[in-house]
């Protein structure tokens, strides 16, 4: 009798267990963090409050998990039905969100590429996907771990590379591609959840004769334009619309062969999620040298700006450039610098920031702010609406950018940046003027973290020094923190499970999970 | 007759580069400073990024400092280390290693069964690229206007030793002696192979040609007075006492980068790392008398420094404790929003002549 009942108990929790079902997806998560960015807005603000700014010192340590595989855990993990799911490079682990004790692991026989980091996995039914470095799109079975297929999504041998975490919209599974070695073309794709073949292809570079081809020279510099989609996009159900950053152009330092805007890289642009065809586009940085990838989220809220409500969207740009565009036209509304910089020589009438000739790389070397690092970079930044205030683990660096191919027709980087000084600050912008409404500057510089904020006035940032610390979301001040002696490598989460909230970062090649026991 | 000897050499080399350890297991060398490195360059990339490459002790110099903009962290001391480690395990790797079956150049990016390009095969292919292909494709086989950029060329991508280039050349291209190109021997293609892969190569960052060209273009004159004016760097500094022989001691580029950046790690010429002066710190307790030290690590909770006795001393921050900071770069940072670029080169210029 006893083993009949515990075989009937273990198929009944496995009919329930790690699936997910698609319309969780457009609500809140709570008991679950279903998507890269918590849900498709790229908030990254959680409506729990259990762990709040009045009792955030009692958060104590509940699980660790090491990894034991090199490299840094730059994965926003997903939490579905109580398993945690996450990535480095080649490797996909699933452990028990509370407890942190794994329950499989898989390793992809790598055929090489660029293992520089893995923003994680996408997760749609019984079905998990991420992407390797040797270009495949591979998609696991979330109850055991079991390869279900492969399909390649890049060439390997134009150095291209996976690195994006998947996000599943409706039934298309959302593919980017990295590599920014030889000057390859960009792109996003949409894959079948059930089979991973192509449902549609963007191509980040226009064809002669499309719009946006005038930003080019010829059409050698246009196929060969770069636009990299490394981080993963967001969507608004609503509008069918889903939200990218496009990666820098190349070649990447030397720009003398591909005078003019260059689009569509470093532009935010919204495609239909069905079609792929595009609807709008903005440009955060018009013909980019620095290696600013605009890839940073594009963050969707609603709220009122001069007086009429709108569905919003807002960048911090690794230019240093804070935007919010009405999401549904495209419209530029605010244009702000979030850290001083100097490579503009103004503000276009479309709310583009105009790059100054002058602090393009030069043979002599230019100073210049930002740095490569960026006044932000791919961590995730995080939204609330319950202060207003966008949050974003900010730097101000200075380093001078050089030309190294002087020829007419440079290829590949073609020069870079050296040296310099950095400063780095948790800024707290008022979506509505850009406005610095706090700035929490850290003690020393780099700074690689994203930001979550919640419903418990608090936010989480990783400072320069290794501590993970929560800030009092309205007034910037910290309230706790924790030295997790490696820097936070990826955003952190939050999920509540059984009426205990948790909070779980990444610190270099350890998971680290956080509890209120206090209830 | 060292042509088929260079064939089996390359399929050699072909069979070792297939049975190599895949990128993803790659380790650092086990030797002094492999720790101080993983720590280092292993908190945001793998180790294989970073093994993949052989290069000399100042080109190692050149990926440090360039790794300094993309946000690397550490103290001189650690960066001398991680130099001292790279330059004596990671050296470059010669054409005689590759034949012996290591990879000449495998980059971290691309896929493992890279085409290793000997060096020899690529002489012989250079002189056959500018018999036939130079005037249509360029000295740099970057193309023309009308004809194909051949490092950008998938062709030549997805190639490994021939193998897709000699079924191009088999099906018939115009060629400048106006021979079939189908009568081209394997030896030949292969050669051919070797030298379009060695244009590739050079292309990365990883490349021969990443390195700063000149930043000698400044007024020597203009930087003396800047020096000595606007610049206020006279206040601290001086051509014949600190500064004397400042230009014979750094090349030009590391010049500009150390008085614009000099807490920023930086190598002299010979690639000797420069010592850096410490920030010092004073903390004063409500009660006891000031303890001023070498500050070893400050947060927003914490901090700790090395006091005059070399002792070590470590404090929570509180509201009623004071903490004063003296960076004696200070005043350089603040320079960072003052300088043109004119400034800059000119007084790169001017510190050139302090030989």
């Amino acid at each position: 009798m006893l083993t009949r009942f515990v075989v009937l108990a273990a198929a009944a929790s496995a009919l329930i267990a790690q699936t997910l079902d698609p319309a969780k997806l457009l609500l809140p998560p709570t008991d679950s963090w279903p998507t890269y960015n918590g849900d498709y807005s790229g908030r990254r603000f959680s409506t729990l409050s259990k762990i709040n700014s009045s009792n955030v010192n009692s958060l104590s340590l509940g699980w660790v998990y090491r990894i034991n595989a090199g490299g840094a855990i730059k994965a926003t993990p997903l939490v579905v039905d109580g398993v945690m799911y996450f990535t480095v490079p080649d490797h996909v682990w699933a452990i028990d969100a509370r407890t942190g004790r794994e329950i499989w692991s898989y390793t992809w026989q790598s055929k090489g590429g660029e293992h520089i980091g893995n923003r994680g996995v996408g997760i749609y039914g019984k079905w998990l996907y991420f992407e390797t470095p040797d270009c495949n799109l591979v998609s696991l079975n979330l109850s055991d771990g079991k390869e279900r297929w492969h399909k390649t999504i890049c060439d390997l041998d134009q150095m291209y590379f996976g690195s994006v975490a998947p996000v599943v919209m409706k039934n298309h599974v959302i593919v980017g591609v990295s590599g920014d070695d030889l000057d390859i073309p960009g792109y996003l794709e949409s894959r079948d959840p059930e089979t991973g073949e192509l449902q549609w292809h963007w191509s980040v570079l226009p064809k002669p004769g499309e719009p946006g081809s005038e930003t080019w020279p010829n059409a050698e510099a246009m196929a060969h334009g770069g636009g990299m989609t490394w981080v993963p996009s967001t969507y608004d159900p609503e509008l069918n619309l889903l939200y990218l950053g496009t990666g820098n152009p190349q070649p990447v330092i030397a720009g003398k062969a591909r005078k003019g805007d260059n689009l569509y890289t470093e532009s935010i642009v919204a495609l239909d999620v069905d079609t792929g065809k595009m609807k709008w586009h903005f440009q955060s940085s018009p013909h980019d040298t620095h290696d600013w990838d605009a890839v940073q989220t594009p963050v969707l809220f609603d709220g009122e700006i001069k007086g009429e409500k709108r569905k919003l969207l807002a960048q911090a740009s690794r230019n240093g450039f804070f935007f919010v565009l009405d999401r549904t036209t495209g419209k530029n509304l605010v244009t702000k610098e979030f850290v001083k910089t100097n490579w503009t020589k103004g503000i276009d009438a479309k709310g583009q920031p105009i790059p100054n000739p002058a602090k393009e790389p030069q043979i002599d070397g230019a100073l210049v702010t930002p740095n490569q690092a960026g006044a932000a970079n791919w961590p995730p930044p995080s939204f609330s609406p319950q202060t207003g205030l966008f949050y974003i683990n900010a730097s101000r660096g200075f380093s001078v950018y050089y030309i190294f191919d002087d020829d007419d027709k440079p290829e590949g980087w073609g020069g870079n940046d050296r040296g310099g000084y950095s400063e780095s600050m948790l800024q707290a912008i008022d979506y509505k003027t850009g406005k610095i409404a706090w700035s929490h500057k850290w003690e020393g510089s780099g700074i690689r973290s994203g930001v979550l904020s919640t419903a418990g006035n608090l936010v989480f940032a990783a400072d320069p020094a290794n501590n993970l610390v929560a800030l009092d979301a309205k007034l910037g001040r910290p309230l706790w923190h924790v030295n997790l002696g490696n820097a936070m490598s990826n955003g952190p989460i939050t999920y509540e499970l059984d009426g205990k909230q948790y909070l779980v970062v990444g610190a270099g090649d350890t998971m680290f999970g956080f509890v209120m026991n206090t209830k | 007759m060292n042509a088929p000897s260079t064939f089996l050499r390359s399929a050699a080399v072909l069979v070792a580069a297939l049975t190599c350890a895949h990128a993803a297991d790659a380790q650092f060398p086990t030797a002094p400073g492999r720790e101080v490195t993983q720590k280092v360059c292993g908190s945001c990339h793998g180790a294989e990024v970073t093994v993949s490459k052989g290069k000399t002790r100042q080109q190692w110099a050149e990926v440090i400092t360039s790794m300094v903009a993309k946000g690397a962290k550490a103290t001189g001391e650690e960066f001398a280390q991680v130099l001292d480690y790279l330059a004596k395990n990671l050296p470059p790797q010669n054409n005689a290693a590759a034949t012996a079956g290591r990879p000449a150049r495998q980059p971290s990016a691309g896929p493992m069964d890279v085409h290793i390009v000997d060096t020899a095969g690529a002489d012989r292919g250079k002189s056959i690229y500018v018999a036939e292909c130079v005037t249509c494709h360029g000295q740099k086989a970057r193309g023309k206007e009308d004809t194909a950029d051949l490092v950008r060329s998938v062709v030549v991508l997805h190639d490994r030793y021939g193998n897709t280039i000699g079924p191009f050349f088999a099906k018939g291209h115009p060629m400048q002696s106006g021979r079939p190109s189908a009568g081209l021997t394997t030896i030949q293609v292969a050669d051919l192979s070797h030298f379009l892969h060695q244009r590739v190569a050079d292309t990365l960052r990883s490349g021969p040609y990443s390195k700063v060209l000149n930043v000698l273009t400044g007024d020597a004159k203009a930087g003396a007075s800047y020096f000595s004016g606007a610049g206020k760097c006279s206040t601290c500094h001086s051509p014949t006492r600190d500064l004397a022989g400042v230009g014979a001691k750094y090349d030009p580029p590391a010049l500009q980068q150390r008085f614009l950046f000099p807490r920023a790690v930086g190598f002299a010429r010979g690639g000797g790392v420069v010592q850096t002066k410490p920030v010092t710190v004073t903390v004063t307790l409500p009660s006891g008398p000031p303890i001023t030290g070498v500050l070893d690590k400050i947060d927003d909770f914490n901090v700790s420094l090395r006091d005059a006795e070399g002792q070590y001393r470590s404090y929570e921050r509180t509201p009623e404790m004071k903490i004063e900071k003296q960076d004696p770069y200070a005043a350089h940072n603040e320079l960072l929003e003052l300088y043109t670029d004119k400034n800059i080169h000119d007084v790169v210029a001017y510190l050139a002549t302090l030989k």
